[in-house]
This record gives structure tokens, sequence and C-alpha cells, in this order.
């Protein structure tokens, strides 16, 4: 049986014998035998070094609190792939692939954090002064800070201020925090004073914040959870293949199900006749001219 | 338009043949109603739900459960198995996913790296990742339910756990799906993990069962065998209390984080490919020789239809388009019920 890696890299990450599992030096077994945990393991991964106890507490925090998250476009996704019963596999990818630019842990936050944090230092300014700068480009010119609101907790994620609280009772209050409780501060202060509804801190404003603290690159943070929320998405799937019913449409359900006709709206062009091809280019070159078809190209 | 009547319906293509067992230009437009005679459709689950303030899995609110001093490995017992699991439960898995993380550059991190260099998003590649976890690689649905079928089938017979084993090994003694295999007669991991699961005093039934299937096959084989990484995972979470599908989902997505550092470092070390960059060298090719391609006019003299109308044509066809590497025709796949099962019984065996 051929036994040569599937890509020929170079690679600083890890090496696997016929003897045993290499990870940035570390036997793999003997991580385990030493009774290091999984979040460990992350630490030697994506950092190369053994974590401290509280970091560790933190990143198993993280790590737990943003595992589950109910109905999410995540689950949904899972759920969404999980009713035309391919491999389970496909619907976690699935998942796992809904984090884009607006769900939830981006790498974005943390290169925003960095980018103002390296600003402050080249300018001389402090991280309280650089946080004002922060909430102010952003706000001047109506774009969202990144890290605060969330559509589902209007009123505070609920995930949010105790991973800072978290953070603080650790020791682990570094820059990333200290810029990340000012930004807050700013931002609160400001939205106040024009008038408008408080935005609590998100999961992504919080949990970011302390990964950064615990060393993670952005994309690092961007990866642990995106990937976490991967195993609470295969059990929302697994649930709908073992106790729903494949398709989701079924009229024997007592509740309308999610992909049956009736949920259906349509608001597109209204119904019309098919062309004959001998009408076609005539047809089409009227259409095209007519213009109409514009409002409704996406 | 928009007013349409059945008469503007009216020829069009095989839409008025007699043929079709209705009136095609009759059928109505339109959506269909809101069906206001059943509960709306919501979105329903046993594992989570949430609110405006709490995020609560099996009734637990997690945010609690993470202040209470449990962890992301005892959040995965909860929404998997809605059970606190003990202490050595939780070391136990933590040993598992630590094993389960990372593989050199095997499937799931090739794959992560190939997506990577196309530019995309990290997320992109950790879900392409997953999706190495097939029925060979990632075989622990198979393994997983084999196990549960033979138990249940055998104590329902009265069988031993002797009996048991050496039924699967007689079954199953080449499947990829066994568990026990020659990938690790000189790395001792598998083996410490079934010890460590044995010293935590979380060990049941399926490890006992596995340690039987050892024996008879490194019995049965003509060549030295021991436990692997699928044989010693798949039976010890299991005998964790989590089903073979959960156990598929949970260390494929274990894997998935390492999965995310090669997509970083891919990014870091190497470039992006551009589409058409990438050449495939014809000492690499094993196709058809080089030939010119006939001229339009000359089609009908060239082409050769796939059209077989008797069994023995079609029998004679299959056979011969098996010699066209990548047409599909040399693999066979065993279909089963897809609204019973997971994916099918057998991917890709050839005939």
């Amino acid at each position: 049986m051929p036994r040569t890696p599937d890509i020929e890299r170079k690679t600083s990450i890890s090496y696997k014998t016929e003897e045993k599992t290499v990870l940035r030096g570390y036997d793999l077994s003997e991580l385990a035998e030493e009774g290091y945990s999984f979040t460990d393991a992350m630490f030697v991964m994506f950092q190369n070094r053994i974590p401290t106890q509280e970091e560790e507490k933190m990143l198993r925090y993280e790590m737990g609190v943003f595992l589950e998250h109910s109905m999410s476009p995540s689950a949904a996704g899972a759920i969404g792939v999980s009713v035309g019963r391919p491999n389970l596999t496909s619907a976690i990818a699935a998942s796992i692939s809904t984090f884009g630019g607006v769900h939830g842990p981006g790498a974005a936050h943390g290169y925003m954090m960095k980018k103002y944090l390296r600003r402050a230092h080249e300018e001389g300014k402090t991280v309280e002064e650089i946080a004002k700068v922060l909430v102010d480009d952003y706000m001047d010119n109506g774009t969202p800070v990144m890290g605060m609101g969330q559509p589902q907790h209007t009123d505070s994620d609920p995930r949010a201020e105790p991973i800072h609280l978290k953070q603080e009772e650790l020791g682990l209050k570094g820059v990333y925090l200290r810029l990340q409780r000012a930004l807050e501060k700013y931002f609160h202060a400001r939205r106040k004073a024009e008038g408008r509804r408080y935005v609590g801190v998100n999961v992504v404003g919080a949990g970011n914040t302390a990964l950064c603290d615990i060393g993670f690159a952005p994309n690092a943070a961007w990866c642990i959870g995106s990937v976490c929320r991967g195993f609470s998405c295969a059990a929302h799937a697994l649930y709908n293949m073992k106790r729903g019913r494949a398709w989701a449409a079924s009229k024997g359900e007592p509740m309308v199900q999610m992909l049956d006709l009736s949920m259906i709206k349509y608001v597109g062009p209204e119904d019309r006749k098919v062309p004959k091809q001998s009408e076609r280019q005539k047809y089409a070159k009227d259409q095209k001219k007519e213009g109409e078809y514009k409002k409704w190209v996406i | 338009m928009g007013d349409l009547k059945p008469k503007d319906k009216k020829g069009i293509g095989n839409l008025d043949d007699p043929g079709l067992p209705f009136n095609y230009s009759e059928r109505e437009y339109g959506t269909v109603e809101i069906d206001e005679t059943r509960a709306r459709f919501q979105w329903v689950s046993e594992v989570a739900y949430k609110n405006v303030h709490r995020i609560v899995s099996r009734g637990y609110d997690t945010t609690e459960l993470m202040e209470e001093g449990y962890g992301m490995t005892d959040v995965l017992f909860v929404d998997f198995q809605a059970r606190i699991p003990s202490v050595e439960e939780d070391q136990m898995l933590n040993y598992v996913m630590i094993m389960a993380l990372e593989d050199g550059l095997s499937a799931p991190a090739a794959m992560s790296r190939l997506v990577a260099q196309s530019k995309t998003f990290l997320t992109q590649a950790c879900g392409a990742s997953i999706h190495a976890f097939g029925h060979a690689y990632g075989a622990y649905s198979a393994f997983g339910n084999r196990l549960l079928d033979e138990l249940k089938t055998g104590n329902e017979n009265g069988q031993d756990m002797n009996a048991i084993a050496q039924d699967i090994v007689d079954n199953n003694l080449d499947d990829e799906s066994l568990g026990v295999s020659n990938l690790m007669l000189k790395d001792p991991a598998a083996k410490r993990m079934i010890a460590r699961a044995e010293k935590l005093g979380v060990a049941g039934e399926y490890i006992t069962l596995m340690k039987l299937i050892v024996e008879k096959a490194q019995a049965a084989s003509d060549e030295p065998v021991d436990i692997d990484m699928l044989g010693a995972m798949g039976s010890v979470m299991m005998d964790l209390g989590f089903t073979a599908e959960a156990t598929w989902a949970i260390l494929a997505v274990t894997r998935s984080f390492a999965a995310g550092a090669h997509f970083i470092e891919e990014i870091e070390r190497s470039e992006y490919r551009k589409l058409g960059q990438v050449l495939t060298p014809k000492e690499m090719y094993d196709g058809e020789a080089d030939r010119p391609v006939p001229p339009l006019a000359e089609r009908e003299a060239n082409s050769k239809p796939a059209l077989s109308t008797n069994l023995d044509e079609w029998a004679k066809a299959e056979e011969e388009l098996k010699s066209v590497w990548g047409s599909g025709a040399s693999i066979h796949e065993e279909i089963e019920d897809p609204s019973k099962k997971t994916g099918i019984k057998s991917v890709g065996k050839k005939i």
C-alpha cells in the first residue's frame, strides 16, 4: 500500500512516520499521555508553544461558549444540506463554509485591531486614544464597527461580556482587551450622544479579542471559531437525518415543512408565454430594447 | 404577459402529445397558497435553542456551563448525548481529539492546501477538508455501525463476544473499515489509547470487542496486523457513548482545525495558482495517442452511437466502456435506501 504524502510540501507543522506522528516537534501520543488537553494542542499547532494554564482555560471557555448557537446560518446550512441525505460530512462542510464576511468570527476583526494598534504605536498614541480614532473612522463613514451588534441577540450577546470578564478573571488583560474595552466605551458613548439605541459587543468582538490576547493570529482565530461550530452543526444535521423526514416537504407532517410548496413566495416577473423559436430573434431584440428585464438582473 | 390562457400554451414542443398522462396547457400558474390547516414552519430541534438573551443546549445555558468551568469537549457530550460527562470521559475525549488533530500531509491537509492555492476563504478550505472523511479515510460510520449491529444481532442470538468478533473478522478481514491493518505495526499510539481508556475506567464493550477482533484478525491474516487509529478511536468514542455518526463528525471536524493551519502555512509559504498555470506533463498521460479532429462534415462517418437496443449489445457496451478510465463504467455502487442511511453502503468499488 503506498504511504507517500498526498501532496509534496515542505511543512513546519507536522510529520508522520511509521513510528509516530509529530506536531511541532512533540509526539502527539506523548502530548495526550502527559495529560494535555485538546485545547493545549491547538496552541502547539497554531503557535508552536505550550500555553499557560490560564491561556488554556481561556481557549476552552471561548470554544465551549461558541460551539453551539442553535439556528444560525451555519446550522441552517447544515440542516438544509442534510435534507437531501448526502453523506453527513457534506452537511458539516457546508456549515463551516457559511462563515464568510458577516457570520461568525471572521479574521477581519483581528486585523482591524492589529491595524489600529500598529497605528497607535507609529503615531505615539495611547491604546485608548486610538480606540476613539477607530470608532470615529468607522462611524463617520457609516460603516458598522466590527465586533459590535448581533442580529438575534439584539440587546447584548449572552456570550460576549462574560468572555471579557473571564479574560480579566484569568489575568489575561492584554493590549487587545484594552483596545476592545476602550473601543466599546467610546462606541457606546457616541451612540448615546447621537440618541441611538444600545448595541452590545458580540461574540466576535469579545472572542477574537481573547484569542488575540492569547496569541492566535486572526486567521487561526477564525479557524478555531468556525470549525468549532462545525461540531454543533453536525449534531443539528444528525438530528434532522435521524429524526426528521428527508426532503423536508412532507404533507404528512403536522407542521408545514421547510420546503413545502406553500413556503414559496414569488416576487419576480409575471407568468408569460414562451416565445416560439421562429419568433425568437425579434422577441429577444424587442425585450432587450424595452429594457424592462434590467430591473430583474442580479 | 401575465394573463395567460390555456390556448396560449398550445403547440409547445411535445407538450400536447397525447402520450402525456395530463393536459399540460391546463396546468395552473402561480404559487401554492399558504397552508393554514397546519402549524406554520418552525425550526424544530431537540439539540438547542436561543432567544435574545440565552443560548441553551439540551437544557443547559452554554454561558453558564462555561462559567461553571466546563469546556468545549464537555459541550460535545451535551450536544451529542444530552449529558454532562465524567471527568474521566472528558479526559479521554481530549486524548482522542489530540490524536485526531494532525496526520501530516494526508488528504484533509492536502485538500485544504489545494483550495488555499485558489485564493479563497479559509473556511472553504476547512470545509473542503471535511470531505476527505469518506468511507475509507474516515470510516467511522461503517466501523461503528458494524460493531453496533453485530453486537445487537449477536446478543439476540445468544453469541458471546468471542463468537461475535470471529464473525466480524470472517466477513470483513480485508475491509478498510475493520480497524485492524498493517498501518500501525511500529507506532504504539493506537494501543496506548486503548490502555489509557482502560486506565481511566471508561473502556466498555466496544473496546472489549475491538481487542477480540484484533486477536482474531491476527490469527486469520497472512501478514502482521494490529489495531489502527480507526479501530482505537472508533471503539473508544463508542465506549464514551458517541454514536458512529457522531464519532465520524467529531473526528472529521477535529482534523479540520489542522486543515486551517495547513491553509495558513500554504498561504504563507507558497504562491497562489492561476487558471491555466498548472501543466500536466505528457509523461503522466496514458490515454489515446494524439489524433486529428475529424471535419464536422464527416461527423456521421466518424461518430459512434452509444445506443444499445438489446441486452447483449448493452452488456457488450458496458464492458467496452470499462476500458475508458474516467467514464465511471468500472465503478459499482451498492445503493441502499437513502432515507434510512446517511450515505451508501459501499462507494467506488471496482466491479
